[in-house]
């Protein structure tokens, strides 16, 4: 058997695998369960992701509305988490003070914070936005912190040699070393982020996805909830594929970086 | 960090910082704060504590939150073992599993849980389901991927000791996995804590979750920061457990200080 024929057969498999598991949700739906408020088939879930989007257009709202949270919260951690992952990466005393805080914070269940944050902020934006920064910020600090901390010792050395000050130094040599940790940490965020939507659009939101996923849950709208599950899965693969194809035009020397 | 080369500076400083952190709080919160509400000091917070703890009603919640964990969390290791190890074992399974892994991989756990919650009810069984799907998850990727990673040479030594097909496994490819399985299981942890709370959170009578809700509900600070402080200490520990569970079971591979998730 070549290599070829071996492809075609594992693709070939994967396809089968595909559809034999929808044939069975379309089955088990339609003459098994027989329930609307319990499991649809597949063709109901495609019907209405098709009418949510094309037909009366319900989904963009909630689409925006998700995003826009999305993005603040997560340029937030951005701008944020890099500087101090730096600071905490080349100042020891920073690191063993900020450490103890981090950490728990980091180990909470991110949720936790959820009704702390809304009793701060109330039930407007800043809340939600709060919420996606708190779920993004810690995986891109501390890879930058690692990002920083374990640059070639050589290439420091060859800076020394140069004569290089402290800043030329951070500029050209440690910030471009530290570029695909930085990255990596923020692939990791993306998913974490979107989850931290979907926590944030469950506490007194009215749009959103989150919300349509929690409203649609209540009301026993199954095929809405399929929708917003779905869209949600598509959005985090969506935004994992465009940081890795970022991650390999912004660092080409790396073929393929670690990470969760 | 490594521990070993500063015991005691970096020590001395963090639980200055937590200690210092903790008065500046309860100073600012008594001083400036009229209201109890936004932020309650550290000391009424372990009033509610000491309160709660007396009642018996944190152990309660604390109790069923531990069990569903756990139930959730021993089943999926089994079964999410058993089948990574065929996903390994046999490309042909792999391939016919691995679109529905990957699928269920990159949905957001916690979008799930209504449908899960109206599958299972509110009692305890969809909570431990979420915390299954969550941990097999990722289980099953990682032990695929430590027994396809194994290294060959070992394989032609169990092939030269004339291994039997059930001792190669015992042998070889389960230690060869272990630290994978435990990787998988250390990056289960995280999100099945933050899985069961959610369920707990939407629909249940008792649990963590169910505390958080009700505290955050009824306006009741101190309860919502004991949660929140309870929840944290859930996460260290069991975050440190299985980092020490890992060091001793595969010492030989360098973990790192901080879990990415």
């Amino acid at each position: 058997m070549n290599e070829r024929t071996d492809k075609r057969i594992s693709n070939l498999l994967k396809l089968a695998s595909i559809v034999a598991g929808l044939v069975l949700w379309h089955v088990l739906a339609v003459y098994v369960v027989n329930d609307r408020t319990f499991l649809v088939s597949p063709v109901v879930v495609v019907h209405t992701a098709y009418d949510m989007l094309f037909v009366n257009g319900e989904l963009y709202p909630h689409l925006f509305a998700s995003s826009w949270i999305f993005f603040y919260g997560f340029a937030l951690a951005i701008v944020a988490g890099v500087p101090l992952g730096f600071v905490m990466a080349l100042s020891p005393a920073v690191r063993d003070y900020v450490n103890p805080w981090m950490t728990t914070l980091y180990s909470t269940p991110r949720i936790a914070f959820a009704p702390v944050l809304l009793l701060w902020f109330g039930i407007g934006g800043g809340a939600k936005v709060a919420i996606v920064f708190l779920g993004c910020l810690f995986p891109i600090l501390i890879n930058s912190y690692y990002g920083m901390r374990v640059v070639n010792r050589e290439f420091v050395e060859l800076a020394r040699s140069f004569r290089l000050n402290s800043w030329a130094l951070f500029i050209k040599i440690l910030l471009p070393a530290s570029v695909p940790f930085i990255l990596a940490g923020i692939r990791l965020s993306v998913g974490r982020g979107l989850t931290s939507v979907a926590i944030a659009e469950w506490f007194g939101a009215t749009e959103g996805l989150g919300f349509l996923v929690f409203f649609a849950g209540q009301t026993l709208n199954i095929p809405t909830l399929f929708v917003g599950v779905a869209a949600f899965a598509v959005l985090g693969m969506l935004g994992f594929e465009i940081v890795r194809r970022v991650e390999t035009y912004a660092t080409p020397w790396r073929k393929q970086s670690q990470g969760g | 960090m490594p521990a070993k080369n500063l015991p005691r500076k970096d020590l001395l400083r963090g639980a200055i910082s937590i200690v210092g952190g903790l008065a500046l709080w309860e100073f600012l919160a008594q001083l400036l704060l009229e209201n109890d509400l936004l932020i309650p000091p550290p000391s009424s917070v372990v009033r509610s504590f000491w309160n709660l703890t007396v009642s018996g009603e944190l152990n309660q919640h604390f109790a069923a939150t531990l069990i569903e964990f756990a139930y959730g969390f021993t089943t999926a290791c089994v079964i999410g073992v058993i089948i990574g190890y065929f996903m390994g074992m046999h490309k042909r399974f792999d391939e016919i599993m691995d679109p529905w892994i990957a699928t269920l991989y990159s949905i957001p756990i916690i979008t799930v849980v209504p449908l899960i919650i109206i599958w299972f009810g509110i009692g305890m069984v969809s909570k431990v389901i979420v915390v299954f799907k969550i941990t097999a998850v990722a289980i099953i990727l990682n032990t695929a991927a430590g027994i396809k990673h194994l290294d060959p040479v070992w394989l032609e030594l169990a092939k030269s000791l004339r291994l039997g097909s059930w001792e190669t496994t015992y042998k070889i490819r389960f230690p060869g996995a272990l630290p994978y399985i435990i990787t998988g299981m250390r990056l289960g942890v995280g999100r099945a804590l933050l899985g069961v709370v959610v369920a707990e959170l939407m629909a249940a009578n008792a649990g963590l979750g169910y505390l958080l809700r009700d505290s955050s509900e009824t306006w009741d600070s101190p309860k919502l920061f004991v949660t929140v402080f309870l929840l944290a200490a859930m996460g260290l520990v069991s975050f440190n457990l299985i980092k020490r569970f890992e060091r001793r079971m595969a010492p030989w591979r360098q973990s790192a200080e901080w879990s990415t998730e």
